[in-house]
């Protein structure tokens, strides 16, 4: 136990010096050209069931200025061909951490009474803004960008009262510049703390209870006191009960995480027994508390983040196939078993994605939270829940128009129509065609081109790579980029090999090279002062650039990719 | 520190007390008896109505219903009772623990994954409180099995009479293997898919290393009569497994492991073997019964081992494999409530084994497997008077045991918890200690 | 004004969230009644209307629409009632504390959990889902009807049961806090020195409310309110009369102990759970009117229960103490017929006796005497029906049916009860349990805290 957490604290400065290294590299970035721009010869999807065939979109000083046919194009705009591309309204992420800088944990130091521990070390921090956690250059906002996505509500990380959210843009110069609306909700979730209390769920409703009940007698008080001072004991501020103050109010909504049936239902009884308004986020098992989701006017974000879902067709094939040639032989019991546990598995599997359909049928107004997705998954996860019953229009509202009126922004975004913000996403196809790749995307006006990559390497069989050579690589890790050099050497068939890091001065043995077509396997053992962790890499490559996973043991795998040194 | 000495102090107030309770005790009485008048349970040659069983140095000398009482026979008059072959729980650590949660009272789990040579036997307390418990409820004999680690050591049946290990031995020892279990330990069990199957894959490997270990040792010991090798007691205390004169007690309980474990006792060719657990045995009954291999099944009042398993599995369980053709015998798994194995038996009965197969399964069956047919496990001439009396079917709850005899020794009809009823039923002084 | 609202509110805390419980209409034809308090009846038919029985009787047609059992040959008893559980809950130790009153395991009630339809399995229609027993006093516990087939957690609840508490005395709270944490209580004193003082506490602030809400009422009052504080709101709810305390104990001291503090406050709402030493002051328990509520026959597992006996429960009911057979085990709690049975064995009691440990006793400890725990004319109808007498180790639970609902039919029984399934999980996992080696669930969780709090191990 000790020994684990010493080594976490080693990864952590680790990852730390990783971080440093890659701000050292300075970067010019250019600024826009004009602010006018008008995208041509495109199918406009300006609402849910609202379209304009082969019109035109201007926008200006990252306003819509125009919507249309026949539109005069001013000789600033810089025009975009997009012809018989389709264009959304840019979508809308009802809850996610994209953005958002998970704080270092600090050394966890024993509570020497863990029943009462200070609020901020038991994950009580409503007063935290999320304004603070935002980190502009964070990859994961373009990632969710190319999606597709402009706006996001976003909240910071911690235990139960982790602090105020926001709506932030994907895409701008700096933290303030990005923020559309500060203040969002005070987003709660039901996480116990580590160690002390509120160390369980029930902890953590009861601490809920009482907070909120001491925060509307002390903000009664404080009003009180407030209207003459004269003869009254001064009431003692406090930041995490004024927190609530907006609550109480009604001014603000709780954002509230509920993921399971169980959350969901745990979080609509403390609202039934508080009163405040909620809004429910990340939510992967509804459809069975419709009922009570409703009764509470809930506003409700349901989670993107859905099990992975089998090819089915491929594998019913396959099945008849055996059933032919094994005819003769009858099913033992626990073949039969085994095939019912499974078939109870897919129909859950189906209740997740047909979840957003049974929201649409009992008429709940609903959005996405994209939560814990992965941005490339989207598109396919999307095309499985409009599989599941959801029409492409009334997905497409979800992105859109609903989140916008859920968020209460719908009179700038959601839409597009003259007069909102230019956050646009622009399709070579439908959005919810398989083939569909997203080609520009506008936050708040401003251009992002995605480039298209050419499929070469996942495709690229046949011919065997070659990993002889020196790579410099970049792995992604949560606490910023690790950089370093791999060189491979290739003794007929043979392969030997090190690594030197940004992470250490030394050079690391690469153990058991594998080259399987172009996939590319190896580790190397990392020690820090005693404690040996296995780093592994995984990646697929071809001539000039590989990309892939590095598996640092316990730590979890994070996204890695190399380019070969001339 | 202190809190060792805690534990030091509680240790001495439970010798203390141990020695107390004990002095007060009746003692066992041994001489020849004659049970009259009963109806007999042989359990292998049928029920005698208005039956005798004469008992003398130890043994059952008569069964019948035209028997003469020996002169100077003590006669019992069981007159409407029952009289049934003392009933054998084939797995328990009875006599290696006294208070569970407390470590220094247990003695079933020595330090080592390969410890074979540790013998339950030396480590049965002959004076547990445990046991009268245990014995004035029909169950006379027991396995006292050690447990924890692959090989944790040699279990003992034991006898629930005596005041030496010697005297309580019941003339079987069986090594004790955990086969290495693809399952999860209890709901605190966290570990990934992943991580049960990196354990369980190097437990197999340890498993397989140790055995070619010991199969070198059994060749090199072989061919020079035990001169060639030194001193080697892990492999020494596998030796008599390896050459098929000693059982082994391999436990498995997943359906997975339990097919895993008959494919490696065929590897290996082990002759004397036993499965015990066999939790999900009924999933693979028809495998079990094709190798042939033996089962010790149970506990019975258990909760199925998977969310979606019909809830009465366990209670099934006994049933589908006799009726698979398994040879199973039961067992609780127990040590202070090891009493409860007639209940065990109960449940086994009413979920499909029959009130017959469940009676064998805790008395014949076992003795068969144990190697001990001979001896005990059926009312039979020649057999060790190893049985009791009672007023009714002895898996009822209702009915009480009136007398128990182990080896020929008439057993006190007393334990700790007799006591304590007969002491506080009515408290003297009640609520007030100045009597009015 | 709005403050008022605000303890109206709090009232309705425990009483809000309910769902519309499910009721139906059954006719049982033809059973052997054993209505417990009334005597058996053979050839006997029981009419339910609307989860409610509505007449026992013979030769009863039934109303169209009405479902008719055929209990011909079969046992029918009122719905089994366990008065010491930790089936149906997410969580069962906030082991963060000595004093945790304020939390409550009704915020985290399960109903996914297939132990309740396993316990339907062993006829059991209503338990008592308790807080863990770590702290000297645990958070307060949710009296549950086994519904079993809803996702609804609301539905399990017994609305309008009375409020009850977990309390703990022993080596639980003083292994947890005292040698794992260095906070009192660290012996059985330290234990009696919380409670004492949770129950001074509680009663300061109630007087301090009370005087701040009486001065609220005069014209023109402006002060600061106390401080407001949720364990101590529970603590004085308990001094109040308003919720039953359900305290884990073992020896005899401590009961005695508890007895004496209770006393002291004027607390009157007491029962004992697992008291396995209950015996031995089972004349000052009746004198108090505490009740008691047991296991049939466990003992050994830990120190403080060694000197016990499986004629714990005789030797407390021929004291006049009212008392209970109960499982605190997702295994047990499928069998408590077979427990109860063995009061028999230990103690000799008579048939009805030894059912009501299992039905009217545990009802009236859980202060729902007046609804279940009997045949009778206007009790809710939870029951459960037999092959075979239930006190007979041989017998076979075949029916279970809650509030006139059949929640579990064994010639219809499907093997896989769960009601949701993970798509993510695997099919291929099992669990063995050792059972000895958790004895206690009351534990559950403090253990894992405890390893994680105090890197004890």
């Amino acid at each position: 136990m000790r020994k684990q957490y010493r080594l976490w604290q080693l990864m952590l400065l680790v990852c730390w010096c990783w971080a440093t290294n890659l701000q050292a590299q300075d970067e010019v970035v250019l600024t826009p050209v004009t602010k006018t721009y008008a995208i041509t010869n495109v199918n406009i999807n300006q609402a849910p069931g609202k379209k304009i065939e082969m019109g035109t979109i201007l926008i200006k000083d990252g306003v819509i200025k125009a919507v249309g046919k026949n539109i005069t194009i001013p000789a600033d705009a810089w025009v975009i061909k997009a012809d018989s591309m389709q264009a959304y309204a840019g979508f809308i992420d009802g809850f996610s951490r994209t953005g958002v800088t998970k704080p270092k944990e600090e050394g966890r130091e024993r509570q020497k009474d863990p029943g009462n521990p200070p609020p901020d070390k038991a994950g009580i921090t409503p007063q935290n803004d999320v304004r603070a956690f935002i980190n502009p250059a964070d990859k994961a906002i373009e990632e969710w960008r190319n999606a597709g996505f402009t706006i996001a509500h976003v909240a910071p990380y911690g235990g139960m009262l982790p602090g105020q959210s926001a709506l932030i843009l994907l895409g701008g110069s700096g933290t303030d510049n990005m923020v559309l609306q500060s203040n969002a909700a005070l987003y709660s979730e039901l996480t116990p703390a580590e160690r002390m209390y509120p160390n369980t769920i029930i902890g953590v409703m009861a601490k809920f209870r009482e907070l909120y009940l001491q925060a509307s007698i002390t903000k009664n008080y404080e009003a009180v006191y407030a209207s003459n001072r004269n003869g009254l004991e001064r009431p003692q501020p406090d930041r995490v009960l004024q927190a609530f103050y907006p609550v109480i109010d009604k001014k603000q909504a709780v954002a509230f995480k509920a993921e399971k049936v169980l959350d969901v239902q745990r979080v609509i009884n403390l609202q039934k027994d508080l009163g405040f308004n909620v809004t429910l986020v990340d939510v992967k098992e509804g459809w069975d508390v419709i009922n009570k989701i409703k009764a509470a006017n809930a506003k409700v974000f349901l989670s993107l983040d859905l099990p992975e879902k089998k090819k089915e067709e491929k594998k019913e094939d396959k099945k008849d196939d055996k059933k032919e040639s094994k005819s003769d032989k009858p099913k033992t019991a626990t073949e039969f078993e085994k095939e019912a546990l499974d078939k109870r598995k897919e129909e859950f599997t189906n209740k997740y994605f047909g979840q957003a359909s049974a929201f649409q049928k009992a008429g709940i107004a609903f959005a996405f939270s994209t939560n814990n997705a992965k941005a490339k998954d989207i598109p396919a996860t999307l095309l499985n829940v409009i599989a599941a019953g959801l029409t492409e229009d009334q997905a497409l509202a979800a992105l859109t128009t609903t989140p916008a009126q859920l968020l209460g922004i719908s009179d700038r975004v959601g839409t597009l129509e003259v007069g909102k913000m230019a956050n646009i996403v622009i399709s070579d196809k439908s959005y919810f065609n398989e083939k569909a790749k997203v080609r520009y995307v506008f936050v708040d006006g401003v251009l992002y081109k995605q480039e298209v990559k050419e499929e070469k390497k996942a495709e690229n069989t046949g011919k065997k790579a070659d990993a002889s050579g020196r790579w410099s690589y970049t792995a992604e890790t949560p606490q910023g980029a690790n950089t370093g050099i791999i060189s491979i050497k290739n003794d007929g068939g043979k392969m030997t090999g090190t690594l030197t890091s940004s992470m250490a001065n030394r050079d690391y043995e690469l153990q058991d090279i594998v080259l399987d077509g172009n996939k590319l396997s190896f580790f190397y053992t990392a020690d820090f002062g005693g404690n040996s962790l296995k780093v592994e890499f995984n990646v697929a490559l071809d001539a000039t650039s590989f990309e892939g996973t590095m598996t640092a043991g316990r730590f979890g795998s994070f996204p890695v990719k190399g380019n070969k040194e001339p | 520190m202190k809190k060792s000495l805690n534990t030091i102090a509680i240790a001495i107030a439970l010798l203390l007390t141990l020695s107390y309770t004990f002095a007060q005790s009746p003692k066992g009485k041994y001489g020849t008896f004659a049970l009259t008048n009963a109806t007999v349970y042989t359990v292998t040659k049928g029920i005698l109505t208005n039956g005798t069983v004469i008992i003398r140095n130890g043994k059952i000398e008569a069964v019948g219903t035209n028997i003469t009482i020996p002169s100077g026979a003590e006669v019992i008059d069981c007159k409407g009772q029952f009289i049934y072959p003392g009933m054998i729980d084939s797995g328990t650590r009875l006599g290696l623990v006294e208070v569970s949660s407390d470590p220094r009272t247990t003695d079933f789990n020595e330090v080592g994954d390969i410890v074979p040579q540790m013998k339950a036997l030396t480590a049965v307390n002959p004076n547990s409180a445990l046991i009268p418990v245990t014995r004035v409820s029909g169950v006379t004999t027991v396995i006292a099995s050690p447990e924890g680690s692959m090989f944790p050591g040699t279990a003992a049946l034991i006898n629930l009479h005596g005041y030496t290990p010697d005297q309580m031995y019941a003339g079987f020892e069986g090594v004790v293997l955990n086969f290495p279990n693809t399952g999860r330990r209890g709901f605190w069990d966290r570990r990934t898919d992943d991580e049960i199957k990196k354990a369980t894959d190097k437990a197999m490997e340890k498993l397989n290393d140790v055995w070619e270990k010991a199969t070198q040792y059994h060749k090199l010991d072989s061919a020079t009569n035990g001169k060639g090798v030194g001193y080697y007691p892990e492999l020494q205390a596998l030796l008599p497994v390896l050459r098929g004169k000693q059982t082994l007690l391999i436990e498995a309980n997943a359906s997975k492991d339990i097919t895993a474990a008959l494919k490696w006792i065929k590897e290996k060719k082990i002759k004397r073997v036993v499965l015990t657990g066999v939790l999900e045995g009924w999933r693979v009954a028809d495998e079990i019964a094709k190798a042939g291999v033996p089962v010790i099944a149970g506990p019975v009042q258990a909760v199925p081992s998977r969310e979606y398993d019909r809830y009465d599995r366990a209670y099934a369980n006994p049933g589908l494999l006799r009726k698979a053709g398994v040879i199973v015998a039961l067992q609780t798994g127990q040590a202070e409530n090891v009493r409860n194995l007639p209940y065990h038996a109960a449940y086994a009965a009413a979920y499909g084994m029959g009130q017959e197969e469940a009676l064998k399964a805790v008395t014949i069956v076992p003795a068969e497997i144990f190697g001990l047919a001979d001896k005990l496990g059926s009312i039979e001439v020649g057999k060790s008077a190893t049985l009791f009396i009672c007023d009714g079917d002895p898996f009822e709850t209702k009915t009480n045991i009136k007398q128990v005899f182990i080896d020929g020794w008439q057993i006190p009809m007393v334990s700790r918890q007799t006591q304590l009823y007969d002491e506080f039923l009515q408290r003297d002084p009640g609520v007030n200690k100045v009597k009015q | 004004m709005k403050l008022k609202i605000f303890f109206l509110l709090l009232c309705c805390t425990w009483l809000g969230a309910q769902a519309q419980s499910l009721t139906g209409n059954v006719l049982i034809k033809n059973g052997t009644v054993l209505t417990v308090t009334k005597g058996t009846l053979e050839n006997t038919d029981v009419l339910v209307k609307d989860g409610k029985i509505t007449q026992i009787g013979k030769n009863f047609v039934a109303p169209a629409g009405y479902k008719v059992i055929d209990a011909s040959g079969m046992h029918v008893m009122p719905g089994i009632i366990d008065a010491h559980s930790h089936i149906a809950l997410s969580v069962v130790n906030e082991a963060t504390q000595p004093n945790t009153g304020q939390v409550f395991v009704g915020d985290a009630l399960d109903p996914l959990d297939v132990s309740i339809y396993r316990a339907l399995a062993g006829g059991c229609t209503t338990s008592h889902a308790m807080h863990g027993s770590a702290n000297a006093i645990g958070g307060q516990c949710e009296t549950i009807k086994h519904r079993y087939g809803t996702v609804d957690a609301d539905a399990l609840r017994m609305e309008g049961a009375p409020r009850t508490i977990k309390f703990a005395l022993g080596e639980n709270p003083t292994r947890v806090h005292g040698s794992g944490n260095g906070i009192v209580p660290r012996t059985r004193m330290g234990v009696e020195h919380v409670i004492r003082q949770s129950f001074a506490e509680g009663k300061e602030y109630m007087e301090k409310w009370d005087e701040y809400k009486a001065a609220t009422k005069v014209k023109g009052f402006r002060g600061a309110p106390p401080v407001y504080d949720y364990r101590l709101e529970t603590m004085a709810d308990i001094l109040r009369g308003n919720i039953i305390i359900h305290c884990h104990s073992y020896r005899a001291d401590e009961i005695y102990m508890l007895l004496n503090v209770c006393k002291d406050f004027g607390v009157k709402k007491l029962v004992f759970q697992h008291v396995n030493e209950g015996f031995k002051v089972a004349p000052e328990l009746a004198q108090f009117g505490a009740m008691a509520s047991v296991f049939a026959d466990w003992w050994a597992y830990k120190f403080e229960v060694y000197y016990s006996t499986a004629y714990n429960a005789a030797i407390l009911h021929k004291n006049g103490v009212v008392t209970s057979i109960n499982s605190d085990s997702e295994e047990l709690i499928r069998h408590l017929y077979h427990e109860a049975a063995k009061t028999q064995k230990y103690g000799g009691l008579t048939d009805d006796e030894a059912l009501a440990m299992i039905t009217i006793n545990p009802a009236k400890q859980l202060g729902i005497e007046n609804r279940v725990g009997s045949i009778e004319v206007g009790k809710e109808a939870d029951i459960a029906i037999f092959k075979g007498h239930p006190l007979s180790s041989y017998t076979i639970p075949m029916l279970t049916i809650v509030d006139g609902v059949v929640r579990f039919d064994r010639e219809k029984d499907a093997d896989d009860q769960r009601i949701y399934v993970d798509p993510k999980g695997n099919n291929d996992n099992a669990t063995f349990h050792k059972y000895y080696h958790n004895h206690e669930n009351c534990l559950e969780g403090a253990e894992q805290t405890m390893v994680k709090l105090f890197g004890f191990n």
